[in-house]
């Protein structure tokens, strides 16, 4: 965007009408811009977990951080997602969890071509070698901190407004 | 009792809780979490969640110790379990019961396991005595404004 110092150059060159129809104009563009980004750039997060004081945990901490966060209670319920259709910009995949681990979902996710970003979390630190062979792009131990989903939230966001 | 005083108890309590090793910092991310989002319920749900889910634990692990056959796999995934949420709520003290539970669990010694699990219930009690406390106070103080 334009300087203040820019702007005043301008407007000594240009009669005061047309420079406050201009600016006017300019200002609707770039409201609606921001407006059109910040609708578009809140992340959509599925969550994978069957432990549900985790899941609320981490509920509560992608909501701070602005995000959309759907609920899977197993990787076959992942699965099944991403089987209807559905899309996310990132997911974070317990490992150990009934009727399908973690790694499974994230070969099967992975599997269908899904280019999402999968961030494999665990108590477990022998779970990193199981995500990332499956395809994860990430392992980070439990407890998650704040600062690690933040980073990770505003990596994902700036790639999507990137490309949108 | 004055709010106020109310007040001072429960800080007292929690200065305790993390002076003595009982919670630690991720307890803290819990309380930050409330505070910031104004959510004034958020740690009364994750510290109930966490005691009815290691209440649960704890009572299957018994039976399981129980058997003649111990299925020490089984052991082992319910003691991860409860060593995880223990971690996610920052209870510092049964997790690392857990972590010296789970070693028995692999030495597939049961009588160690007997015992660890005796260490774990007792840590998990204090804890529960104390966040039982915590939330009756917060309760007293919200009653109060």
């Amino acid at each position: 965007m334009a300087s203040d110092a820019a702007f005043q150059e301008a407007a000594e060159c240009i009669p005061r009408k047309t420079y406050r129809s201009i600016i006017s104009q300019v200002k609707v563009v770039v409201c609606f811009s921001m407006a059109s980004k910040n609708q578009g750039s809140a992340p959509r997060a599925l969550v994978v977990e069957d432990i549900k004081v985790d899941c609320v945990i981490l509920l509560r901490m992608l909501h701070k951080l602005n995000c959309e966060a759907t609920v899977a209670n197993n990787g076959k319920e992942a699965v099944d997602l991403f089987l209807q259709g559905k899309t996310f910009d990132i997911v974070f995949s317990d490992k150990d969890m009934p009727l399908m681990t973690g790694p499974e979902a994230v070969a099967k996710i992975r599997a269908m071509g899904a280019k999402v970003k999968i961030v494999g979390v665990s108590a477990d630190f022998g779970g990193m070698e199981a995500f990332m062979q499956a395809g994860a792009d990430v392992f980070l131990p439990k407890p998650m901190k704040l600062e690690t989903l933040e980073s990770m939230l505003q990596e994902v966001t700036s790639k999507k407004n990137m490309s949108a | 009792m004055a709010a106020a005083a109310l007040r001072e108890q429960l800080n007292t309590l929690l200065s305790s809780m993390f002076a003595s090793g009982m919670v630690d910092e991720q307890f803290q991310q819990l309380q930050m979490l409330q505070d910031d989002g104004g959510t004034p319920g958020f740690v009364a749900e994750v510290v109930t969640l966490f005691c009815d889910d290691a209440d649960r634990i704890i009572s299957e692990l018994a039976a399981l110790l129980e058997q003649p056959a111990v299925d020490f796999d089984k052991v082992d995934a319910y003691v991860h379990q409860l060593k995880g949420s223990s971690a996610s709520v920052g209870a510092q003290k049964v997790k690392f019961t857990c972590l010296q539970f789970r070693q028995l669990c692999q030495d597939k010694n049961r009588d160690g396991c007997i015992m660890a699990l005796a260490v774990v219930r007792n840590e998990f009690y204090d804890l529960r005595n104390k966040f039982q406390t915590m939330l009756q106070l917060e309760q007293q103080i919200q009653a109060q404004q």
